[in-house]
This record gives C-alpha cells, structure tokens and sequence, in this order.
C-alpha cells in the first residue's frame, strides 16, 4: 500500500474511484447473471407445467366420458386392462429377482471387487435404448425361447429394461437400515438369512414400497421395447390372463394411432383424436398419482424414522 | 453340555436354509451380469450377419441409401444418412439442453427459495418419467403444425414442412432436460460448503462464487450429466419416431433440410423392423448394435469422468 501512495500523484482517491468501480462492474454482472438464472428456471418450470396442463385439459373431456373406458375399437378399456396386466406379470418376475440381487450386493457381500462388476453391468444395462432391449428381446425371448409376440416376451423385455433401476432403488432401501438392527439380531444367534427375513426386510419395508411404486411408473410408460416384442394389436378374446397371446398397452396403442396404425383402423379421425388426446391424459395422470403416492410414502417412512 | 437333539437339528436346518438363500440370490445378482452380456453377445453377433448377404463395412456406414426390403427394385444397406440424424439432432439437443439444465440446476442449488424448490423438485421428477410416446403425442398434434405454419411458406407450400430434424431436436430437447438438470443437482449438491463459503469469504459475488468455485468443483460431474443427457438422446425413440416423419435422408442437402421429412436409426428401427423378414431383418440388428456400441461408450465416458471427480 505505502509504495503505491509514493508513486500515484493523487492516489488515495484514484484508488478508491477504482476499486469502487470494479464493486459496480461485480454488481450489476451478479445481478444480470442471478436474473438470467431465474428467467431460465422459470421458463423451463413453466414450460413442465404447460405441458402436464396441456394434456390433462386436451385428455380431460374424454376422460369424464363413461364410454371412453369401453372394451370397443373406439374406448381404451382393453389397453387399461392390458396395461395393468403386464405391469403385474412384470413385478412378478422384477421384485423378487431385483430384490434377491439388492439382498445379495448389501448383505451378503463386502464392498469390493465383484460389487464393482454388477454395479457396472448395472449402469451399461440402464444405458442400453430401450428400443435395442426390444430388438434383443426379439432374438433371444420371441424366437429363441419360442415366445413369439406374446405378453410373456414382453415382461421379460421389461424385466431386463427395468432390472437395474429397480436393484439401484432397492439397494438404497436396504442400505438404509440401521446397521445396529443386523447385529443385534446377529448377536442373538440367527443366521444372516434369519436376520434379513426377520429384522431388514420388515424395517425396509416402506422403502421397497416406494421403490416398487417408483418402477410401476416405469414399466407403464414403456412402449418402445415392447413394439415387436408384444405386438401392437390385440386378439378379439383380450380379457384373459393368458400369457401367450399378443397385445397393446395404453403407450403403445398410443403410439400405434398416432404412427403405423394412423387411418388403417376402423376408427374416424375424430374417434383417434379422441383416444389419443385421452390416453395422453390417462397417463400423465396415472404418473401423477403414482409420483405423489411414493412421494408421501417416502415422507411417512422419514416421518416414522424420526419419531423413533 | 450337549444340546438337546432337537435344537441341534433346528440350528442344521436353519444353516442349511442360509446357504440355500445365499445361493439363490447370488443366481439373481449374477442374472444381471448374465442380461447385458447377452444383449452384447446376441446383438453382435446377428449385427456381423448382413456383411454376410451383400453389405459392406464401408457402404454400410457412408452410403445414405436405406433399402433393405428392396423396395425400390434393388436392396441396399445405406445407414449414413441414418446414423447422421441420430448424430445432428443428438448434438444438436445437447448442445441447447445444456446450458439451460446448468442454469436451472445451479437455480435449484445455489439461488432457489425453499418453497419453489418444493415445486420443482417433483416436476423434474415426473418429467424424468415421461413416457417418450406422451411428448411425441403433443410434439404430432401440437409442434409439427406449428413449425409448419412458419417454415412450410418458406419452403414453397410444402405440406410436411414441420417434420424432420428441427421438430426432432426439440423433442429431444424435453426429453433430455430432466436427466441433465437432476444429474446437475446432485453434482452441485455433492459440493461442500466450505468451498462455497471459501468463495464469499475471499469477497466474490455469488455470480462469482457460482461461476469461480462451484462450477469448477463440479466440472466432471457436470461433463457427466452431459454424457448421460447424450445416452438418452442417442436412444429415444418414440418421441423422435413420430415427429421425423421421412424414410430416406433428404437428396438435396439445403439448410431447409431441417424442416423436412428425415430419419435416424431409431425411428428406422421401430417404423421398419416389423414389415422386415428374413434377410432384412439382418440390417436392423445391425442397426441396434451400433446403437448399442454408441451408448456403451457414453457410458465408459461418463463412468470414467465420475471416477475422476473430487466430490461424490
């Protein structure tokens, strides 16, 4: 500071000036680039919330209407009823096999070298395109295992697509319990499957719950891995709990009439807009209603967690 | 003492279940290891075949010629203008998705009120959920005939002006945003205080402070969210599906290709592989293997850039 003072002919106030300056320059550069960030976030939230308004306004007309819901070509009744059918054929195959895996990778084995494979594996099978676990479903379950286009092929599809989000959520369930819980039953004698069945799996619970919830949303929007592996039109006899018949889901009738299906149906334009626009909105409320319900779930499970 | 002969058969059983149970769910773990080995196994090796049937390696990756039924009279196996789709909306997406994801992620983290971080959190959620074909629904009803209406004068009349790669890249861009702003959040979350109150303390704005200390401490994070963004737009499908709309790559090369019916791998996959049979089956497969290679290396990228980052 002193040499400066020597050297500026009025340097006192020069300085001051400067430095008063550069906090004006810092000011007004924080505040633009504080309100870019907010217009950014504005937009982009308001343009989520446009389009969750959009398709429940433009699905909400034929989703009051009692016909909409109709077994015919022109309701959507099958593609809901086939919809809720595979979602259970594939959490039939999914929990407990994701669930078996997560046990396995938390309990059973220490963090190491083989955690590392199968978290791995894991992060490539999430990467894969749903649209190529389609094509691989083909291969292997459709014409390998002679499942041809059935809804059989399809879960399996969904269970390889949905594998590693579901071991992901479950292992972060069960990470969650309290370590003392494990010795403690340990220190009383049972052996470690004892302990998981009796102690882990019931404290965990709430968060399986959610996770399973959270999956349920997945396999419901999935449409592009089941294209060829369950097929997109439906056999006149669709209220069965056959396995091995083809048939549509809400996505993937969706899709079906707004792209390959578009005009070769017996439906007027006005009917495909009609199960377009509705089964949009179905969904998006479907989603909805499954994000609030593992949303106050998981605030149940917190809740509990620390009231204990 | 000797236990009593019951109990000592109960601890037996008891052991013997343990081993059973361990035994399956190591089965089940191993499953997976099982599943992408598989899908790698199987897709490679039904992708080699159509090099056996008359395609090339190089006419295969630079011809823009996509035939395989034969349509046209004579069978060819052109996916360059398919796989060059794939790459310019991909980039194209990322390119804008990104700085708005970063915006919003370093929104949500550094400057957001708690009551609006109630709000968005679950949007984000529910968006990272959308099912593709719900986007590609109102990207057909609502985003074709708009950008029609402003690019099909320009264009001539031109009917189908608001298909193609411009409609495509916007969908995308609504795909890719929730993956990249909630990997972002957690990145920047993972940055400890400390190095944020080090910033202020030195007598930064919080412009500065953001853009100085936080970002850099995030930067593989962020590089990884970025990859991951490019994972799933290299991926989508039903979305991009239904607003390309075309089934050659367009012959005349003009900036107005934008706005007119195109292709990329995925939309091919799921308009043409149903009709296929045979020997152009073949050339879908192949069609997914690359599309399966392209996203194991976005994987290996991203994997590599968070092994690297100092905060996880």
């Amino acid at each position: 500071m002193s040499t400066q003072v020597a050297q500026a002919p009025s340097p006192q106030s020069e300085h001051i000036a400067e430095l008063a300056a550069l906090s004006r320059r810092q000011r007004t550069s924080n505040g633009v680039a504080l309100a870019v960030l907010w217009v950014i976030s504005g937009f982009v939230a308001l343009l989520f919330v446009a389009i969750i308004v959009l398709l429940i306004v433009r699905g909400f007309a034929y989703l009051i209407q009692p016909s909409f819901y109709g077994a015919g070509q022109a309701g959507i009744g099958s593609e809901l009823f086939n919809t809720f059918y595979i979602l259970i054929l594939t959490e039939i195959f999914l929990f407990p096999i994701s669930l078996a895996a997560a046990i396995y990778l938390i309990e059973y084995t220490p963090a190491g070298r083989f955690v590392t494979i199968v978290h791995f594996a894991a992060e490539t099978l999430a990467g894969v395109p749903s649209i190529v676990l389609g094509l691989f479903g083909v291969l292997v379950f459709s014409d390998l295992l002679g499942l041809h286009t059935s809804r059989l092929a399809g879960a399996l599809t969904l269970l390889c697509l949905n594998f590693p989000i579901s071991l992901r959520l479950f292992e972060d369930a069960l990470a969650s319990v309290p370590r003392d819980l494990r010795e403690a039953g340990l220190a009383l004698g049972g052996t470690k499957w004892h302990v998981i069945r009796t102690a882990v799996i019931p404290s965990a619970l709430p968060g399986l719950t959610t996770s399973l919830i959270l999956s349920a949303g997945k396999i419901i929007g999935e449409a592009a891995a089941l294209l060829f592996t369950m097929g997109l039109v439906n056999p006149s006899n669709v209220f069965t709990l056959d396995p091995t018949i083809a048939s549509d889901t809400l996505t993937s009738h969706l899709y079906f009439i707004l792209g390959p299906g578009g005009g070769s149906t017996s439906l007027t334009h006005a009917q495909e807009l009609a199960i377009s626009a509705g089964s949009a909105g179905l969904l998006i409320v479907i989603l909805l209603v499954i994000n609030i319900v593992a949303r106050s779930l998981g605030r149940y499970i917190q809740h509990r967690v620390t009231a204990a | 003492m000797q236990l009593p002969l019951q109990q000592e058969q109960r601890s037996q059983q008891s052991h013997l279940s343990d081993r059973v149970a361990r035994s399956v769910f190591l089965i089940c773990a191993l499953l997976l290891i099982a599943v992408i080995l598989g899908v790698f196994v199987f897709m490679g090796l039904n992708a080699a075949r159509v090099f056996g049937e008359g395609a090339s390696l190089q006419g295969f990756f630079f011809n823009a010629n996509w035939d395989p039924i034969g349509a046209s009279g004579t069978v060819s196996y052109g996916a360059g203008g398919l796989i060059l789709g794939s790459i310019v909306i991909t980039i194209l997406s990322v390119v804008i998705a990104t700085p708005l994801s970063f915006g919003m992620a370093l929104f949500f983290t550094e400057l957001c009120p708690p009551w609006f971080a109630r709000l968005l959190q679950p949007l984000i959620e529910i968006f990272t959920g959308m099912p593709s074909v719900v986007i590609g629904f109102l990207g057909l009803t609502i985003l074709v005939p708009f950008v029609g209406q402003i690019f099909g004068p320009l264009e001539g009349g031109i009917q189908t002006a608001g298909f193609g790669w411009g409609s495509a890249t916007l969908v995308l861009i609504i795909m890719i945003l929730p993956t990249i702003i909630s990997v972002s959040i957690d990145t920047l979350h993972a940055v400890p205080d400390s190095v944020r109150e080090a910033s202020l303390a030195l007598g930064s704005s919080r412009w500065q402070m953001m853009i100085r200390a936080v970002i850099p401490a995030a930067s593989t994070g962020l590089g990884t969210a970025v990859v991951l963004g490019m994972a799933r737009a290299i991926g989508e499908t039903l979305a991009v599906a239904l607003v390309l709309g075309g089934e050659q790559l367009p012959r005349k090369l003009t900036p107005f290709i934008f706005f007119q019916p195109n292709v990329n791998i995925t939309q091919v996959i799921a308009i043409q592989f149903p009709d296929a049979s045979g020997a152009a089956r073949d050339a879908y497969w192949t069609l997914g293997f690359v599309l399966l290679i392209i996203s194991f290396l976005f994987i290996c990228i991203s994997r590599y850039l968070a092994s690297r980052s100092v905060y996880k």
